[in-house]
């Protein structure tokens, strides 16, 4: 695209101190709440983000919160950190999420006498300050930091990743006070239901009105998709050319050696996979152990076979007990492991060792999924186990290894767990190698980076003071 | 060694998960107390995973039972926790404190401020990182311990804070008490506070609750409710509000009472549902649905009362069902795709489906057993525990009905699709869970039979059984055929089964026996576990009879009324009992209790008595008649003076209004032993004849084979 004005989102006015040092290198404040080592897939697509700035030449400030707060949540995962560029500065906000301390003795006595009223206050009290359930409370620790890195540290543009999406309440505060230019990785967006489709709330709502006003000034905005991406396009016209679509892609570092792999020997029994946090609905996962009990009850290939399920399951007082647990347990006998989360450094080492893999996703048409694409290009067999009408099938639709999404009914499902099973045993390499040379142009390098040149040649480049350029979109 | 307690309010649901901690514990050397509010049998733990302790509160003790009342949720299981003793002492010097869920929090709270040196964590998975840090670091943790063995220095000052606290609460109880809310003015100011403007819907209903629960200690349950319902007025939050009415309403339904606003309140709720049902959540409308439905079909004012509203206008009580979304939702019909066909060149297979209650097919089942045309089978879907939790789950076979997919009905569906696949007919008896299962499978060729007796029509059962996938609807008199028709719409349209009335399979044969000459005096009343069997109108019987003659004596056959079952059914049965110990002394009123021979016990019988105000047939009144027992039938109110009720049933001479007809009745044909012997032979006679199963067994091969 050609800019032939500055862009209107630019400041006419430059920030008091906001100004690059001629030949220093521009500062990019980060506000990517689930940085690493955050244990949150999340991080992959802030990693690399906050990467491809560095390699831009801009200095990145990370903000996110701190190390101790993750603990509560989905746990760290330190090698996730090892693949951060070191010039990356990342500042820890001490914001906790206090619904999910289990430490009895922290509790004040009012939420040992009554923990449901305690959490509905706490939840009301957290809407009070921005309209957003469980972190709308951090809104003036978040201001506050932005305001304070900035102060510290010029910065000459913002980028903001949701969720949460209190994050917006800090970056129209940074932009009001100090006109720093910002863009907003919006990922699955705010007002779209992503799950039910259609809208989350409407524009002239609490949450609308703060959703326009942090786009409006916005330099882009970036959603996983494409049907997320029209959705902005539609309810914000004027939004229209500023909305992109940046995919989350795939880590090439998380797949396995296809040197490695071997067709299973005809004796072994096959291992089927699930990596990823299991956020679904335990009737979800109901359904998926049904079809699996069912297939391996009637296709002979899978008699011995094993389903090993690896990823997050609950927090906080929850985490690991809760009813999806127990649905894994009983499907103990019908060859269902759970292993826990795996270490970002061994998830291609997880992915060799697994024949086929199982892709459950909740959603629909405006889901994809950061996993998608990694089952992509492991040129393993895929199950798919989410709704037809998913993002996800259009990213898979052509993988020679995909056996089809057929929604939820547990004897489609164990029909498709069959058919990966004679994939996993006849698959050729041809096929595996069409499945993976398919998924490259998804490699989250490759996502991100247009989106990041554009930015920095939004802003860096064309400059306030100096003549537009040429940006490429 | 590590020393652990675990401290259960409730019954852990993730029995598997807490199995396996436990036996990671064990593996890493500790010892476990786990003490709970309930029985630990129910946890079905192996024994050496953890010492059990259960906590129990003392005996008929009413100021305890109203403390723990009282209490906040988290600080009633501390009232029966700080009175054990083994469990204070475990407590106090165990190394890890974990509080399994939100109820037990505030007891491992009040441990961990006497135990300073403990983990004090909340959920499993805390517990066990602690476990692993103790195990790594033992020398750490030794030190911690000797550092902090003392209380925590703040517990006293606490103590004294709360009784300072506890009178200003007091104060408050005071002003709200017992006494102010028996005045019209304290209830009028009350109610003007909780509906003042301004209040937040958080304090207003956490007001509104206290006044609530006030008036209704004061016995004031209609003001109690009209004041909820006028707080709901002003709550903004469409669950809340259901909640709040709801809550209100179940009270004075629990008394027996028809509130007022019953309708409007149960049509908040289906609002709520139709609200979930438009946005796609069928498991929030399921639930909805199911607490419209307990406050509707509340026992309290259909099965401990001696009248239902549901009888007296079926279709104007139902209307909120009716009109809703989701009760249209419940009644539509999903169809078959192939119409029930009989069995070509085999004998026919016929599938017997009850639940728990099998009291009423053991003669039909007996007879097809070795019939030569066909061959059976039974199932009973409480049977096997791997299934028998999808029996209970009323709320995920509404939310399956209502979204007409879900996890649960695939379940079902394999589960009990064999069964619809091997038979040719199915047999269901009770219109109830077992029908409303069986019906969200499309039954293919195979015939459905459902027979309703008579609770089932007062319950949300009927309707949500598809009856366009059954054949026919066996009803055991024609007067509940004629309620439920008119209470269920789904029995009149253009799906609906065949109806047809076939009276209960009974073997009278076996009942006519010399009667001792006594029991001309003796009457009988088989069966008083309901009010519905309203055994104080067979004590008034009694009071007439023995105002003329002292030698009628009443026995009473069968367990009594549960008084837990709500306060209309203890009320009831606190009469009852007054009046029984007011007619015990002279040996006028005996109780048998259960009998198992019950052709024994009627010899004993000379007046066999029906008091019911709702009865489907009454085989208790039949079976005392086929054994020579003069009957004497109360005509069923809910049914008298309708085309069809014990008046159309039986005889015309064996059913009576009033107390005093059927004192006249007992005294014409008592007065002569001979008379009395000629008129039981007669009644006899007539039982044998009509509905002996030799006489009804032909309307059954009738409805299996047709003819």
């Amino acid at each position: 695209m050609t800019s032939a004005r500055p862009h209107p989102s630019l400041p006419r006015r430059r920030r008091r101190s906001g100004q690059p040092t001629p030949g220093g290198r521009p500062h990019l404040l980060y506000l990517a709440i689930g940085f690493p080592p955050a244990a949150k897939s999340c991080a992959y697509r802030m990693r690399e983000t906050a990467n491809q700035f560095c390699a831009l030449g801009w200095d990145v400030t990370v903000i996110t919160i701190c190390d101790q707060a993750w603990e509560r949540e989905f746990g760290l995962d330190h090698t996730l950190s090892e693949g951060v560029d070191p010039r990356v500065r990342v500042i820890g906000l001490p914001l906790f999420r206090a619904d999910l301390e289990t430490d009895i003795r922290a509790f004040p006595e009012k939420r040992t006498l009554n923990p449901g009223r305690w959490l509905t206050e706490l939840r009301e009290r957290e809407q009070k300050l921005f309209p957003e359930p469980v972190f709308g409370g951090w809104r003036i620790e978040l201001e506050r930091a932005l305001l304070r890195a900035h102060r510290e540290r010029p910065s000459d543009l913002l980028l903001t990743t949701c969720a949460p999406y209190v994050n917006l309440a800090a970056t129209v505060r940074l932009w009001d006070e100090e006109q720093v230019p910002y863009a907003v990785d919006f990922r699955d967006g705010w007002s779209v239901d992503v799950i039910g489709g259609g809208e989350a709330f409407p524009k002239d709502s609490v949450a609308g009105r703060w959703e326009s006003r942090a786009l409006e000034h916005a330099l882009a905005v970036w959603c996983v998709n494409d049907p997320i991406a029209d959705f902005y396009r539609d309810r914000y016209p004027e939004l229209a050319d500023r909305v992109r679509v940046v995919r989350n892609g795939f880590d090439p570092d998380s797949l396995p050696d296809p040197a490695d792999r071997a067709t299973p020997a005809p004796d072994a029994g096959l291992t089927f996979g699930y990596l990823g946090s299991v956020n679904f609905k335990p009737a979800f996962l109901e359904s998926v152990l049904a079809g699996w009990r069912l297939a391996r009850r009637d296709e002979p290939l899978l008699a011995r076979a094993t389903f090993e399920v690896r990823g997050h399951i609950g927090a906080g007082s929850a985490r690991e007990d809760n009813a999806h647990m127990e649905l894994l347990r009983a499907a103990a006998p019908d060859g269902v492991t759970f292993g826990g989360p795996v270490a970002k450094a061994d998830v291609a080492d997880t992915y060799g060792r697994w024949d086929a893999i199982v892709l459950m996703l909740v959603g629909g048409r405006y889901v994809t999924s950061g996993k998608v694409y990694e089952v992509m290009a492991s040129g393993l067999p895929v199950v798919s186990a989410h709704a037809v009408d998913h993002d996800a099938s259009n990213v898979l639709t052509g993988h020679p290894l995909w056996t089809g999404a057929v929604g939820l009914e547990p004897t489609a499902l164990a029909d498709r767990f069959a058919a990966a099973a004679r994939l996993a045993r006849a698959a050729t390499d041809k096929q595996r190698t069409t499945g993976r040379a398919l998924a490259q142009r998804y490699a989250r390098a490759a996502q991100i980076a247009p989106a990041a040149e554009y930015l920095t040649a939004l802003t860096v480049r064309s400059g306030v003071n100096s003549a537009p350029q040429e940006v490429a979109r | 060694m590590i020393d652990i307690v675990l401290v259960a309010a409730v019954v852990p649901t993730r029995r598997g998960v807490l199995e396996q901690t436990l036996r990671r514990f064990q593996s890493g050397g500790a010892r476990v107390l786990l003490a709970c509010l309930f029985d630990p049998a129910e946890l079905d733990l192996p024994a050496s995973l953890a010492q059990a302790r259960w906590l129990v509160g003392p005996e008929d003790d009413p100021s305890f039972d109203r403390r723990v009342r009282r209490a906040e949720p988290g600080r009633q299981m501390w009232i029966f926790a700080e009175r054990d003793g083994v469990f204070r002492r475990r407590g106090a010097r165990a190394d890890v404190l974990v509080a399994l869920d939100p109820r037990a929090i505030h007891t491992v709270w009040q441990l961990a401020q006497r135990n300073r040196h403990a983990d004090a964590v909340y959920g499993l998975t805390p517990a066990a990182n602690a476990v692993q840090a103790r195990l790594a670091n033992p020398a750490h943790f030794a030190t911690r311990r000797m550092l902090l063995s003392m209380p925590s220095p703040t517990l006293a000052a606490r103590g004294v804070l709360r009784s300072a606290t506890d009178r200003g609460r007091g104060l408050a109880r005071r002003l709200a008490g017992k006494r102010i809310m028996r005045t019209r003015i304290g209830r009028g100011i009350w109610r003007t506070v909780v509906t003042a403007p301004g209040l937040s819907d958080t304090r207003r209903i956490g007001l509104a609750n206290r006044v609530y629960d006030s008036m209704l200690r004061a016995e004031q349950v209609e003001a109690a409710t009209a004041t909820a319902v006028a707080v709901a007025r002003k709550v903004r939050d469409t669950r809340r509000r259901a909640q709040l009415t709801s809550r209100a309403t179940a009270a004075e339904l629990a008394q027996g009472r028809v509130p007022e606003h019953l309708a409007s309140v149960v049509g908040s709720q289906l609002s709520l549902a139709d609200e979930c049902l438009r946005r796609g959540d069928a498991q929030g409308a399921g639930a909805a649905v199911s607490t419209a439905s307990a406050l509707l079909f509340h026992r309290g004012i259909h099965f401990d009362v001696l009248s239902s509203p549901l009888v007296d206008d079926p279709a104007g009580f139902l209307a909120p069902i009716y009109h809703s979304e989701v009760g249209r939702a419940l009644a539509g019909c999903r169809g078959r795709a192939r119409a029930a066909k009989p069995p070509t060149g085999r004998r026919q297979r016929i599938l017997f489906i009850t639940r728990l209650n099998d009291n009423f097919l053991g003669e039909i089942r007996a007879r097809y057993a070795t019939h030569p045309d066909c061959e059976t089978r039974y199932l009973d879907l409480d049977s096997d525990p791997n299934t028998q939790p999808l029996t209970r789950r009323d709320s995920a076979m509404i939310s399956h009905i209502l979204a007409g997919d879900s996890a649960y009905g695939h379940e079902v569906t394999e589960w009990l699709k064999p069964h619809l696949e091997w038979a040719d007919t199915i047999f269901i008896d009770w219109c109830a869970a077992s029908a409303a299962l069986v019906t969200l499978i499309d039954p293919g060729p195979t015939r459905v039979i459902v027979r309703l007796h008579s609770y089932e029509t007062f319950t949300l059962w009927p309707h949500m059984v598809d009856f366009s996938r059954v054949d026919d609807i066996i009803f055991v008199s024609e007067h509940l055929r004629d309620l439920t028709l008119r209470a269920v719409p789904a029995l009149v349209g253009p799906t609906a089964p065949r109806a047809r009335v076939i009276s209960n399979a009974m073997e009278l044969t076996k009942l006519p026996r010399p009667k001792d000459a006594q029991a001309r005096f003796v009457l009988g009343l088989v069966g008083i576990s309901a009010v519905a069997k309203d055994p104080r109108w067979a004590i008034e019987v009694l009071r007439l009879l023995r105002r003329r003659d002292d030698r009628y004596r009443l026995v009473l056959l069968g367990s009594d009324i549960n008084p837990r079952a709500s306060g209309a059914a203890a009320r009831y049965l606190r009469e009852l009992e007054r009046e029984i110990g007011e007619l015990t002394p002279a040996g006028a009123v005996e109780r048998w209790g259960h009998v198992e021979d019950v052709p024994s016990a009627l010899t004993g019988i000379g007046v066999i008595l029906s008091s019911s105000v709702r009865e489907s047939f009454h085989c208790a009144l039949v079976e005392g008649a086929a054994s020579a027992a003069l009957p004497v039938a109360r005509d069923w109110p809910f049914f008298a003076g309708r085309d069809h009720s014990a008046r159309t049933l039986f005889p015309a001479d064996w059913v009576v209004s009033t107390p005093a007809e059927a004192t006249e009745r007992i005294i014409a044909n008592t007065a002569d032993e001979a008379v009395w012997r000629e008129q039981g032979a007669a009644a006899s006679r007539h039982a044998l004849t009509t509905w002996d199963w030799n006489v009804v067994a032909r309307d059954y091969d009738r409805l299996f084979f047709g003819g």
